[in-house]
């Protein structure tokens, strides 16, 4: 069950999807990523467009609301947890609810639903910048690693108060007492970054043989501190150590140089001996397979973590795969993978799942009809 | 503005009270007996007027120099810093604390443009030197925030060359807490911070 109010032009709304999901087909710009954005918000409290928040307001409004009843785990017939979401863009007032309580942190919250989201944008995290790809294992782990978001936040935090004493020319004994906060905050990111790549990466390579039905490609976590055979808790210590040997650059630079703020994951396609980046020589298939590859580890860290399948939101997620690439995709996402599945398409003949048995409904000026 | 509407949005300046809570305020002083009102402005009054500073260590005070500072039974070896009075109400709720303090006022935050110079860490450095020995510890207080740690950190740097012992209060489980409902975070801290026993 989802309740919708003023989210985009979804105005007001009460949706019930079967168990099995659903396919939502309607024209361009009726809305159809408009609601997928709105279930993904439960998972996550923003947009996963990039979109902020007061933007999700519906035109000329104040106030959006979105609650989803959600049926934890594979037990249905359990009784269904409730994920409240609302922002009030007069008081810039964001409120979250898990079954009416609100939580001591909107971090708390997060990864209530369980929910892996494919869209076109998925492409940028490949091609775009290195930024892209840290936010990518960002939410990942905060999804799915308890403490995670904690000490990105903790990190976040200290490197702009550094970074801001840095530029108002501070002592270097005040600059320099973040050095603490900030490595120590540091190392739990890093560590936690290099565990979850050397978890995932054989799965990432598996998945995209497997689409790819050829070449290869690996994912590798590159550091900007280099930590290459540290125990955890060396991390600590290296961070400390690069913040030393940087300090001289740091200061006439005016910002901080060194730090999971730099990391990089590294994605990378391998044809026999060579690797090339996936982000330079890529081709739009490849890229978009490395996309695909990188969602389903999502999806399966998911599962993992709380041991329940994810609810799969599509959003026209396969352009530019070949007919066969697309087959091979799809019979990944069938094997038990998901749960719920919730897909959107402008027209039947655009649906990847053909025969796939899900109920169709329409959507029309931000209105959906079952 | 009317009376009435001024007295509300001096309400509403208070910490967690909203225009709606001051307006409920302002109507129910209205409603209540005369006397109840002037007795809350003369309280107000009162500490306006007689409350500020102590000399020594910032905590408030009515006279020159705050209760702690002024009691001999105080042990002067021993400084604990924090950053605001009201937390020199929390410590000595607690009791088992027998030394001085010192109230920093802040702490570090450039983003917000607070530099040492901004709160009271110069006063500071000067009472310990002008102690001249007697103070062995100083036990910093400051919170277990990004920013609370920073000021740690800076503060060890700068006491240390003077002498005493700095030392930092522990991080860890709440007591009495049950650990699978304990914060993630917090075990933690707990775990890097345990001891032998």
């Amino acid at each position: 069950m989802l309740k919708l109010r003023l989210f985009r032009n979804l105005g007001d709304q009460e949706l019930s999807f079967p168990p099995e999901g659903v396919a939502i087909i309607g024209a361009n710009a009726q809305g159809k990523s408009n609601l997928l954005e709105a279930i993904y918000y439960l998972e996550t409290f923003r947009s996963f467009r990039g979109a902020r928040v007061e933007q999700l307001i519906a035109f000329g409004e104040d106030v959006f609301r979105v609650a989803g009843q959600v049926v934890s785990g594979n037990d249905v017939g359990g009784s269904p947890t409730e994920v409240a979401a609302a922002y009030e863009g007069s008081s810039r007032r964001r409120k979250v609810t898990i079954d009416g309580a609100e939580p001591e942190r909107i971090g708390d919250a997060i990864g209530r639903l369980g929910a892996v989201i494919f869209s076109p944008a998925d492409m940028g995290i490949v091609n775009g910048g290195p930024v892209r790809r840290r936010r990518f294992m960002d939410v990942a782990l905060s999804l799915n690693e308890e403490g995670y978001l904690v000490a990105l936040q903790a990190f976040r935090h200290a490197l702009a108060q550094r970074n801001a004493a840095l530029r108002s020319g501070q002592l270097e004994a005040v600059v320099r007492a973040w050095d603490e906060p900030l490595a120590r905050s540091a190392a739990t990111v890093m560590g936690a970054r290099r565990r979850w790549v050397s978890e995932w990466r054989d799965a990432f390579r598996g998945y995209y043989e497997e689409v790819s039905g050829g070449d290869s490609a690996t994912m590798t976590y590159v550091p900007k501190v280099a930590v290459d055979d540290l125990p955890d808790d060396g991390i600590y210590g290296a961070c400390r150590n690069a913040l030393d040997v940087r300090w001289a650059v740091d200061l006439r630079r005016k910002s901080t140089s060194a730090g999971p703020h730099r990391d990089e994951l590294l994605l990378a396609l391998v044809d026999g001996e060579s690797a090339v980046e996936a982000r330079e020589f890529g081709s739009g298939g490849q890229c978009r397979t490395v996309a695909l590859a990188l969602r389903l580890i999502e999806g399966d860290s998911i599962r993992r973590a709380r041991q329940s399948a994810p609810v799969l939101l599509l959003d026209d997620a396969f352009a530019e795969l070949d007919d066969a690439r697309r087959e091979r995709v799809l019979g990944l996402m069938g094997q038990d993978r998901f749960g719920q599945v919730i897909i959107t398409a402008p027209k039947e003949s655009d649906l990847p799942l053909q025969g796939d048995g899900l109920p169709r409904w329409g959507i029309n000026n931000g209105q959906i009809c079952a | 503005m009317s009376v009435i509407q001024q007295l509300i949005k001096e309400f509403s300046r208070l910490p967690g009270v909203g225009s709606k809570t001051a307006q409920r305020f302002g109507y129910y002083l209205l409603k209540r007996p005369r006397e109840e009102a002037f007795s809350l402005a003369a309280a107000i009054c009162e500490v306006a007027e007689k409350i500020g500073p102590c000399e020594v260590c910032g905590n408030f005070t009515e006279t020159a120099q705050c209760e702690i500072c002024s009691n001999p039974n105080r042990d002067e070896g021993t400084i604990c810093i924090v950053e605001e009075a009201f937390e020199v109400g929390a410590i000595e709720r607690a009791g088992g604390y027998r030394g001085l303090y010192h109230v920093l006022g802040g702490r570090l935050s450039p983003l917000d443009g607070i530099g040492p110079d901004e709160i009271s860490v110069r006063p500071l450095l000067e009472r310990i030197r002008s102690a001249d020995g007697a103070v062995k510890e100083v036990v910093v207080a400051t919170n277990s925030s990004v920013e609370g740690e920073a000021t740690a950190v800076y503060l060890e740097g700068v006491i240390r060359p003077l002498g005493p012992k700095v030392t930092r209060l522990a991080r860890g489980l709440p007591v009495g807490s049950e650990l699978e409902y304990v914060d993630g975070s917090t075990i933690v801290e707990a775990l890097a911070g345990r001891r032998e026993m």
